[in-house]
């Protein structure tokens, strides 16, 4: 255990001080504020700058709270997953190519324990970061247009972290099992994408899809409980969360031990 | 210039300010940690530094990114 803080505190370090623990939040917090403010003014805009015709603004009224707060996530789940998949491409296919797992892993380190204080991290990083742009989002959601019920609020939230956990999960075993960090991004994106796209157009067979998680938190907003299936879709995703890190220390352990032994 | 007052003033700053000083705080966090760099960027840093200032958003992300050497 206190070989895991330690390997935990060195990923924390290293975050501070490559500026990640400052600027993936502070990209949050900006996607966050930015949301609520244009569904509030978008019909203003639409009038001074849209060129369209007298009246057609009217035609764009003000979103209710819960879906300025669901079109807030739809914001994280574009450029916050970029983000974050890219700052988290290279977790640990970067530092095999450059060579520091190889200055870690000659002391005496379970693979278990540096692949999953990796993950912790990671997710800590995530989450945070969510968090906070999400606070944010609704601080202002209340303020310009209306409030939402905060268990509501926070039900949701605590669904969609998961989707983000899921998320950073795929990356990191795909980073384990991939030499290159773009190839790591592309499947990702790739797997991320096809989930998502494959559970709102055939919500009927990817009841279990963490696609449909996205989805759950919006009902949340909207009603407080989750749409059918919503419980099934959780267990699948943290079974398979679990499954992927099982995998990556499978995966970890193995391709070190070739390179150990070689 | 009376005009450019009343557009000024019709601007909801209390609601926008908050957005404009992040956006500056990303903006200087960045530049801070090109310059820290030294030469350390991929490609030449005074590219880095237009793309930070004039790149929006965007452009810190892309620096943080992209930007930085054995990151």
């Amino acid at each position: 255990m206190r070989q895991w803080i330690i390997l935990f505190k060195k990923e924390v370090k290293e975050s501070i001080r490559n500026f990640k623990w400052i600027w993936i939040p502070v990209v949050f917090i900006l996607l966050g504020l930015t949301q609520p403010v244009v569904s509030y003014y978008l019909p203003d805009l639409l009038e001074q700058f849209g060129g369209l015709p007298e009246g057609a603004a009217a035609a764009f009224p003000v979103p209710t709270g819960s879906q300025v707060l669901a079109e807030t996530l739809g914001q994280f789940s574009q450029i916050g997953l970029l983000v974050l998949v890219l700052a988290f491409m290279g977790a640990v296919a970067g530092e095999r190519n450059n060579g520091t797992n190889i200055m870690i892993l000659v002391k005496p380190v379970s693979y278990a324990s540096y692949i999953s204080a990796k993950w912790a991290h990671m997710v800590l990083l995530a989450l945070v970061s969510f968090t906070a742009g999400f606070i944010f989002s609704v601080y202002y959601t209340f303020l310009l247009i209306e409030s939402v019920p905060a268990a509501h609020i926070i039900q949701g939230a605590l669904v969609y972290g998961l989707w983000l956990t899921f998320v950073v999960t795929v990356v990191l075993t795909l980073s384990t099992i991939i030499k290159s960090p773009a190839a790591v991004a592309f499947l990702t994106f790739g797997v991320t994408i096809t989930l998502s796209l494959m559970s709102s157009l055939l919500p009927e067979i990817m009841t279990w899809s963490p696609g449909m998680l996205s989805s759950h938190s919006h009902s949340f907003f909207m009603n407080g409980y989750g749409n059918e299936g919503f419980w099934l879709s959780l267990m699948c995703t943290i079974l398979m969360i679990a499954v992927m890190l099982s995998l990556a220390i499978y995966v970890f352990r193995k391709k070190e031990m070739a390179v150990h032994t070689t | 210039m009376d005009e450019i007052v009343n557009e000024l003033q019709a601007v909801p700053w209390p609601v926008v300010a908050p957005i404009i000083i992040i956006q500056f705080l990303l903006m200087v966090i960045a530049l801070i940690d090109c310059l820290r760099r030294g030469g350390e960027t991929k490609g030449p840093q005074w590219v880095w530094i237009l793309v930070i200032v004039f790149g929006g958003i965007f452009g810190p992300i892309i620096y943080f990114l992209f930007g930085r050497r054995n990151d």
